[in-house]
C-alpha cells in the first residue's frame, strides 16, 4: 500500500522502516510556503500551527498519491490528541478520502497497537519485522548522535553553511542505507564529512550554549522554526533540542516502571515546578529548562505554537525559574508569518543579553 | 581635528542619525521621516549632515541599528550592526547609569528592557498588537481631529477619568465611540486612550516581570506627556524622559561602533559622506528553486553585487 506520514525532523528513518516491510513510501515534501498556504486555507482557524501545516503536508501527500496516513496518536488536555480526527474529517470533506493508522501507546491501547502492527506487517515474518525495527532503531540513534555534532560544530565552521550542507548529504547517505553494513559505512562516511569541516579555535570560557525547548514539532521542524538551530548556531551558540527521535522511541517503548530513561529524569524535574501533567510537552518544557540550567547551559529558547495552552502554561511559569536558577529563557510564538526580522531581533537581543551576563556589560 | 562616531537607526516611522564625540556627547542629530524609503531617507540625512558639520570632520566608527540595519549597514559601511534592543539599552545605561526598567515605544512596536548593574537581564518586543504601539495613538488623533502634537497637553486637562478598554484597538476603538456619547470632552476621552496605552503596554509586555526605579521612558511616544503621566499614575513612580529620548537607538548604535573600534584598534568601513551618491541599488527576485519562491533581496553598489539575502536554504546569501 502507498504510505505516507506527517513530515517532522529526520524523515529518512520513518521512511526507512516503512521501505524495509515492503511498502511503497511517498516522501511527503518538505514543509515549505506551498505547504502552509494549503494547511492554512482548509484547517480551523483558531486550530494551532502544528495542526495547520501537518494538513497542508497530508494534502501534498495524497496529490503524489499516498493512500495510508500513518501517525501517532495523543493523550492527555492537549488538542494534539484529536489532529487525526479534524484532519481525517477535512479530507473527507474535500473529497480526498484517505486511510489513516494511528498509533496510541501500547500502554494504553494494546488492541489497536496491535492491529496496527499486523497491518504494517503485512506478509513478512516476525523476524523480518524485528529485524528492521532494530536496523532502524540503530539508524536513529546514529543519526542522532552526528547531529549532535552537526549542532555543537556549526557555531564555530570557518566557511558558513558548511556544516549545514555536510547534514544534508548525510542525510541522503542514511536514506541509502538498507542493511547493517551499509549503515555502518553511512555513519562512518558522515562523521568523516563532520570530522573534516575546519573549526575556528574558540577558548572553553568563551562558548556558548543554547538549549532549544518546546512543543515537539515546532521544535523539530526547522522548515517551520525559522530554522532556529542554524540561526544560532550561525551567531556563534552550540545548540541542543529538548528532542530526538531516539530519545522519544526509547521513552514510548518501555513500559512506565522500569522506565529510566532520559525523558523520566525530566519530568522529574518538571514536576518541581508543575506537579501534574496537563498535556502537550509541558511538563518536559519545565523539566528541560532546569536540567538545561542544571547542566551549565547559557539560556534556553522556547518555542510555541500561537496560542498553546499547555506552552502558555509553562511559559507563566518560566520568569520563577529564571528568578531561582538564574538561566535566561526567551519564549518565542511561532505562526505562519515568515517574516523573520522581528524574531531575529529578539534571538541576537537575547545573545548580546547572555554575552553581556558574562562579561558583566551590554554588549 | 576631532574625532566622532556616527550612529544611524532606521525604523519604520523615523530615520535617525546622531554624531557623538568620544565623551559620547551628542554634537549632531537629525530626524527624519522613513516614508517607507530608508535608503532615501538616509542619504538624505547623510547630505544634510556633510552640510552642517565642519568640513574637517573625521567619523571613526559607524553603528547601525532599526528594521533597515542590514541593508543601511552594507550601504554606509557600519562596523558595527545591532538589534536595537542592544541599541536602546546601551544608549539608556549611559544617560542614567543606574536604571532598572526601560520603556520604549515606537512606532510599529514597543519594548521593555530590564536592567540590573548595567547589565540586560530581560526584555520583551511587541510587534501582534498595535493596541500597545504609537500608531495607535496616532490614528485616534486623526479620528479626534486633534495633531499628534497637542494630544499630550490636552490630555492633562481632562477634570474626569474615562475608562477606555485597551486590550485591543477594535474594542478601544467602539468603546471610545459609545463614551463620547455619554457625553465625556474630547479632553477626557484623550487621557482615557492614555491610560488605555500604558495598561495594555504593562499588561502585554510586563507580564511576570518585576519593575524596579528608576524607571526610563523613550521613543517617539515618549514626546507625549499624555503617556508618561498615564504611566506615572499606573506604576505609581517617577518617568524620566531623556533629553534625546527619540533618538536613543541612535545613540547607542554610535556608542556600540565607539566601543568596538576603541577595543578592536580597528579602521572604519566607513565609506564616508560620498555614501550618499553611491550608485547603490537594492532589488528583489523570487528565487523559484523550490515551492518556498523565496524572495531574494540583492543589493547592487555601481553594478557589482554586494549583498544578498531574504533566502531561507542559504543558496544566494552563502555565495
Amino acid at each position: 500500500m502507498k504510505v505516507s506520514f506527517p513530515y517532522m525532523g529526520t524523515t529518512v528513518v520513518y521512511k526507512k522502516l516503512l521501505e524495509l516491510l515492503g511498502h511503497d513510501v511517498i516522501m511527503p515534501p518538505k514543509p515549505s510556503q506551498r505547504t502552509i498556504n494549503l494547511g492554512v486555507k482548509y484547517s480551523p482557524e483558531f486550530a494551532c500551527f502544528p495542526l495547520k501545516v501537518i494538513m497542508g503536508s497530508y494534502f501534498e501527500a495524497i496529490e503524489k498519491g499516498a493512500e495510508v496516513i500513518i501517525t501517532s496518536g495523543g493523550h492527555g488536555p492537549c488538542r494534539a490528541g484529536f489532529y487525526e480526527q479534524v484532519h481525517q474529517r477535512i479530507l473527507k470533506e474535500e473529497g480526498l478520502p484517505a486511510k489513516f493508522m494511528v498509533f496510541n501507546s501500547m500502554f494504553r491501547d494494546f488492541n489497536n497497537f496491535y492491529d496496527n502492527i499486523i497491518t504494517l506487517k503485512g506478509k513478512n515474518s516476525w523476524l523480518k519485522v524485528s529485524r528492521s525495527l532494530l536496523l532502524v532503531y540503530n539508524m536513529t540513534k546514529k543519526l542522532d548522535k552526528l547531529e549532535k555534532q552537526v549542532q555543537t560544530i556549526r557555531a564555530y565552521e570557518v566557511k558558513k553553511g558548511e556544516t549545514t550542507r555536510a547534514w544534508e548529504k548525510i542525510q541522503d547517505l542514511f536514506d541509502r542505507a538498507y542493511t547493517k553494513k551499509e549503515l555502518e559505512g553511512a555513519y562512518a562516511e558522515g562523521k568523516k564529512l563532520l570530522d573534516d569541516i575546519k573549526l575556528i579555535e574558540v577558548p572553553e570560557e568563551k562558548k556558548l550554549r543554547i538549549g532549544i525547548v518546546g512543543e515537539i514539532y515546532v521544535v523539530m521542524e526547522s522548515s517551520i522554526n525559522m530554522k532556529m538551530e542554524e540561526l544560532l548556531g550561525n551567531l556563534g551558540a552550540e545548540v541542543e533540542r529538548s528532542q530526538y527521535l531516539s530519545q522519544w522511541i526509547t521513552y514510548n517503548a518501555i513500559p512506565s516502571f522500569i522506565n529510566k530513561t532520559h525523558e523520566t529524569e525530566i519530568l522529574e524535574k518538571g514536576g518541581r515546578y508543575l506537579p501534574i501533567q496537563i498535556g502537550g510537552h509541558a511538563k518536559q518544557t519545565i523539566g528541560h529548562i532546569v536540567d538545561y540550567s542544571e547542566r551549565g547551559f547559557d539560556g534556553v529558547v522556547h518555542l510555541m505554537p500561537f496560542g498553546c495552552l499547555p506552552e502558555l502554561v509553562s511559559q507563566s511559569i518560566v520568569p520563577k525559574i529564571t528568578e531561582e536558577l538564574g538561566i535566561p529563557v526567551l519564549t518565542l510564538a511561532i505562526d505562519e508569518q515568515m517574516g523573520t526580522a522581528n524574531n531575529t531581533t529578539r534571538i541576537e537581543a537575547f545573545i548580546d543579553l547572555i554575552k553581556g551576563k558574562r562579561a558583566k556589560k551590554i554588549s | 581635528m576631532k574625532e566622532y562616531y556616527l550612529g544611524i537607526d532606521v525604523g519604520s516611522v523615523s530615520t535617525n542619525l546622531v554624531v557623538i564625540d568620544e565623551a559620547c556627547e551628542v554634537h549632531y542629530s537629525a530626524y527624519i521621516r522613513t516614508n517607507g524609503q530608508p535608503l532615501d531617507s538616509v542619504k538624505k540625512g547623510i547630505r544634510e549632515m556633510k552640510n552642517s558639520l565642519p568640513s574637517d570632520i573625521k567619523i571613526k566608527g559607524v553603528g547601525s541599528t532599526g528594521s533597515g540595519r542590514q541593508l543601511i549597514g552594507v550601504m554606509v559601511g557600519a562596523d558595527v550592526i545591532k538589534n536595537e534592543i542592544t541599541a536602546h539599552a546601551t544608549a539608556t545605561a549611559h544617560v542614567v547609569p543606574d536604571v532598572r526598567t526601560i520603556f520604549e515605544i515606537g512606532g510599529q512596536d514597543s519594548k521593555i528592557i530590564i536592567i540590573e548593574n548595567q547589565m540586560v537581564v530581560d526584555f520583551a518586543m511587541n510587534t501582534v498588537c498595535a493596541a500597545g504601539t504609537g500608531s495607535f495613538l496616532d490614528h485616534q488623533s486623526e479620528r479626534l481631529g486633534i495633531p499628534i502634537e497637542e494630544f499630550g497637553a490636552m490630555a492633562l486637562t481632562a477634570n474626569r477619568d474615562v475608562r477606555i478598554a485597551g486590550r485591543c484597538t477594535v474594542f478601544a476603538e467602539s468603546d471610545m465611540i459609545a463614551k463620547q456619547q455619554f457625553g465625556f470632552s474630547k479632553a477626557e476621552i484623550i487621557k482615557g486612550l492614555c491610560e488605555a496605552l500604558v495598561r495594555n503596554y504593562i499588561n502585554n509586555l510586563g507580564r511576570g516581570k518585576r519593575l524596579e526605579p528608576p524607571f526610563v521612558f523613550q521613543g517617539g511616544v515618549a514626546a507625549n506627556i499624555g503617556i508618561k503621566t498615564a504611566f506615572e499614575k499606573e506604576i505609581n513612580h517617577e518617568v524620566i524622559i531623556p533629553k534625546h529620548h527619540n533618538i536613543m537607538g541612535a545613540i547607542g548604535s554610535a556608542i556600540l561602533a565607539k566601543e568596538y573600534i576603541e577595543e578592536s584598534g580597528a579602521k572604519t568601513n566607513f565609506r564616508g559622506f560620498e555614501a550618499a551618491d553611491l550608485d547603490f541599488e537594492p532589488s528583489t527576485f523570487e528565487c523559484g528553486g523550490c515551492s518556498n519562491n523565496c524572495e531574494i533581496i540583492k543589493v547592487e553598489m555601481d553594478k557589482r553585487v554586494v549583498a544578498m539575502w531574504g533566502d531561507r536554504c542559504g543558496k544566494w546569501t552563502n555565495l
